[in-house]
């Protein structure tokens, strides 16, 4: 598989153009649905937080001194 | 304007931007702001794509007493809560979004606030800090995302230099541009 790093930069700054040139009232409508994914992504990178630091926990775990 | 929705506590509530630039609209020929004007990520998408964020952030000169030396955005507050606003800590949720009343902080912020433009959203009027202004405020802040944003108006040449570099001349910015410039932009290509 070819991998074309500068045209894949390229395709993003075009499209990065066009969305900057669409009208205000559609850009401002993006908000609103980029907000609803961004808070949904948040609530799940919340949860996999958690997860992993229960996962991690054990690493830290110490064996009680035996003096 | 096309709304999305999102749930909270189960309940599923429409919210869109457009009504709160028509609620603050009112606000000021109300009187309760002697004006106001959009900035950060939002207004930052007046001029660019949208990126997502999760506040408004709004300035606003207010009408002050004579011997008042602190702002107080309690009649702002006030005026929100009673058509339907709810005050979370230094945020104020209206139409589902934290919306963040600012007043101007700088010489900079205060001449942004002045110079802002009106830009027309589906008929509402809805007014903005200048590109200029929004980069240069984001040079002053500094921070990462600041950085961020002050590229994208450099790449998406939204930004009109004689314009630009008088507001950082005139709010001592030049040096903080050359390092931004030597730090960002000098191998772009």
């Amino acid at each position: 598989m070819s991998f074309d790093l500068q045209r894949i930069i390229e395709s993003k700054r075009e499209m990065r153009r066009k969305l900057a040139g669409r009208p205000v009232a559609e850009k401002l409508a993006m908000l609103d649905a980029l907000r609803d994914r961004a808070r949904t992504i948040l609530k799940a990178a919340t949860r996999l937080e958690t997860a992993l630091l229960r996962e991690s926990q054990p690493e830290y775990r110490v064996n009680p001194r035996k003096d | 304007m096309a709304a999305s929705s999102f749930s909270s506590a189960g309940k599923k509530i429409d919210v869109s931007i457009d009504q709160i630039i028509s609620l603050i609209n009112r606000m000021e020929a109300d009187g309760i702001v002697e004006r106001y004007a959009i900035g950060g990520a939002v207004g930052a998408t007046f001029y660019l794509e949208p990126v997502a964020t999760l506040d408004v952030d709004i300035f606003v000169a207010v009408p002050q007493k004579p011997g008042q030396v602190l702002l107080d955005l309690r009649p702002i507050h006030d005026y929100l809560t009673a058509r339907g606003g709810v005050v979370e800590g230094e945020y104020i949720v209206l139409a589902g979004w934290p919306v963040q009343f600012l007043p101007p902080t700088s010489p900079l912020v205060e001449e942004a606030l002045a110079d802002a433009v009106t830009v027309d959203v589906d008929g509402t009027p809805a007014r903005v800090f200048t590109a200029e202004h929004l980069a240069a405020v984001a040079l002053q802040t500094g921070r990462a995302k600041n950085k961020a944003r002050l590229l994208q108006f450099v790449e998406a040449g939204m930004l009109k230099a004689e314009r630009f570099q008088a507001i950082l001349a005139r709010h001592g910015l030049v040096d903080r541009w050359r390092e931004f410039e030597r730090t960002f932009l000098r191998t772009m290509p």
